[in-house]
């Protein structure tokens, strides 16, 4: 059973490469794979290029391509392992870091930059990711604090509730903002469905380490998103100390997805989806689920992403539209394959 | 070994148990009787840990409130009832969970044999074995609760705390459950207590009777010393009639 599992990790692991790959060489013109890994040896080592490739390329594939293919990957990631998290700790299959106002308080903030007139200008850049990340982490802290002041013990259903009730209120206070100001109103709804376009490798030095550290440190916790699939008392039972690694994963969790969405805005279904298709083919345990899902999270964006720049040219279909069209038949193929085989 | 001394607990309000006092003993094995809403779940929830209590609780000498949650885990275990496994872990990995509290932190620290042994002496103790390689959301409720069993002896506690672990269960199935705990409870230093809804099922099972009447102990006995007929006015009924009355189908 281990050696499958390891099996199967490298195959996902070689899909993963073939995705950034592909992801990094279809677009106005196709690039070989052959040619993007010489390009990326050239910048890195100074190797010299293979004859005949047109050195404006280097720039699209390297400066525009690659950041934008690096950027999806770490999201989806980031994205995944948030869900992955949230649906153990609450244990329950349908539960997400947006439903915890992740989304709707990056939302928030992000209108309120709009809307003021802030985004877009040099310092605006920086300005909207690092204020709607503020407003995802100050929501989640928000939704935390009362769910423990209403209840002790701070159960699922409670976190679920309050977390439902502030995103509703942070999304009602957005759509005010964006019907009020209806110069801003698309642009608010644009940052709404995510896009990766016009983005740099700043962005992708940024999101990527965030990303790494996240799934370094929800692995440390893998024995303990085990005990506690099981129910909150039981692992309480079991050695665990629930409090204090409920409060610390949801941090982390807010921290992560907040991350992501500042830079990209709101994406769905990957958090959703990812680890459930995951846990199919490894099995539930984390220490298997959590980097499976990150790789598997990080290739379904760039595949979706390729789709939404590519689908209809010159113009591109939101992202957060393209992960649900071919994300829901995935997961029902991968869902209805795995019920037959029982 | 476990010595409860005027223990008091509720949910906030006033408190649900009240003073109650009792001691296990070695290879004892002591259920808690009485009827819906006397605080028998309250009681063992506190024993348990998962409800802030008042008064004394202490095992082999040692106060259970100051132990961290892993060190109190090593000491004692809670088996529930059974509730259905949502996520794909084989019967294995979920037994080994049980191990938690024995395990370092981290997951650098893997797997030790001690794990491992423990991990497949319950699951030969409760006829688990063959069903290790299983994936517990495919199992039968009888099997399932078998396996949650198994993990709860592989966290080796010294005593395991029974919350209706019968419930739900066929009869040939909380038979098999019962037989297997009080075979591990014979094993030397080791002791059980629990509430188990079959009022038979316990008294077969105990060697020792609490009975709990709106949170207070109305007698704690031996089984040989047990009077029946305090069940009658426990339970607001004519207990012993109604189980003669049943039984007599059978003959």
């Amino acid at each position: 059973m281990k050696r499958g599992s390891s099996l199967k990790m490298a195959l996902l692991l070689a899909a993963s490469l073939a995705a950034l790959l592909i992801g990094v060489g279809i677009g106005s013109v196709y690039v070989s794979p052959g040619d993007i890994l010489a390009m990326i040896a050239n910048r890195l080592f100074r190797t010299p290029l293979p004859e005949g490739l047109p050195p404006s390329y280097a720039t699209m594939v390297l400066d525009m391509r690659l950041p934008r293919v690096l950027l999806a990957f770490t999201t989806g990631a980031a994205l995944a392992l948030g869900g992955t998290v949230m649906q153990s700790v609450l244990q329950n299959p349908l539960a997400s870091p947006f439903g915890l106002g992740v989304s709707a308080g990056a939302g928030l903030g992000a209108a309120t930059v709009i809307v003021l007139g802030l985004a877009g200008a040099g310092l605006g850049v920086f300005l909207l990711p690092a204020v709607s990340l503020a407003c995802a982490l100050g929501t989640v802290f928000l939704v935390v604090v009362i769910a423990a002041r209403l209840d002790r013990g701070m159960s699922n259903v409670t976190i679920i509730l309050v977390g439902m009730v502030l995103s509703l209120f942070c999304s009602a206070v957005m759509d005010l903002m964006a019907t009020s100001s209806p110069t801003y109103s698309q642009r608010i709804q644009l940052w709404q469905l995510g896009s990766f376009s016009m983005k740099e490798w700043s962005a992708v030095w940024v999101l990527a380490p965030v990303t790494i550290l996240g799934l370094v440190f929800f692995w440390g916790f893998s024995r303990e998103l085990d005990v506690m699939t099981f129910g909150e008392e039981q692992a309480r039972a079991m050695g665990v100390d629930l409090m204090k690694v409920k409060r610390l994963l949801l941090a982390a969790v807010a921290a992560l997805t907040g991350a992501a969405v500042a830079f990209v805005g709101i994406i769905g279904f990957v958090d959703l989806v990812a680890p459930h298709i995951v846990r199919r083919w490894f099995g539930a345990a984390h220490r298997r689920v959590l980097p499976a899902s990150a790789l598997f999270g990080g290739s379904l964006l760039v595949l979706c992403d390729l789709a939404a720049r590519t689908l209809t040219p010159p113009h591109e279909i939101p992202i957060g539209s393209i992960t649900a069209l071919i994300g829901a038949p995935f997961f029902l193929y991968v869902f209805f394959a795995g019920r037959k085989g029982r | 070994m476990l010595r409860i001394g005027h223990l008091s607990c509720g949910y906030g309000g006033p408190p649900v148990v009240r003073d109650v006092s009792f001691r296990v003993r070695e290879g004892e094995r002591l259920c808690i009787l009485g009827p819906n809403g006397c605080g028998k779940t309250t009681l063992l929830r506190a024993l348990a840990g998962l409800l802030p209590s008042q008064g004394v609780m202490e095992m082999g000498g040692e106060d259970l409130r100051a132990l961290p949650t892993r060190r109190r885990a090593q000491k004692l275990a809670l088996m529930s009832q059974l509730s259905p496994a949502a996520f794909d872990y084989s019967v294995y990995e979920a037994v080994m969970l049980g191990r938690y509290a024995h395990q370092r932190g981290g997951l650098l620290s893997g797997e030790s044999e001690a794990d491992r042994k423990a991990v497949e002496d319950s699951l030969q103790l409760t006829g688990t074995w063959e069903l290790r390689d299983r994936l517990v959301t495919q199992l039968s409720g009888g099997q399932l609760q078998r396996v949650f069993l198994a993990r709860t002896f592989a966290q080796d506690p010294q005593a395991v705390l029974l919350d209706e672990p019968t419930n739900h269960l066929d009869l040939r199935y909380q038979v098999e459950l019962i037989d297997i705990l009080r075979t591990w409870s014979s094993t030397p230093g080791r002791c059980v207590v629990g509430v188990l809804h079959d009022i038979n099922l316990a008294l077969a099972f105990a060697d020792t009777v609490l009975l709990l009447d709106h949170g207070s102990v109305l007698a704690c006995e031996p089984m040989d010393r047990f009077d029946l007929a305090m069940l009658d006015g426990l339970y607001g009924m004519d207990v012993r009639d109604y189980m003669k009355t049943t039984l007599q189908r059978w003959s």
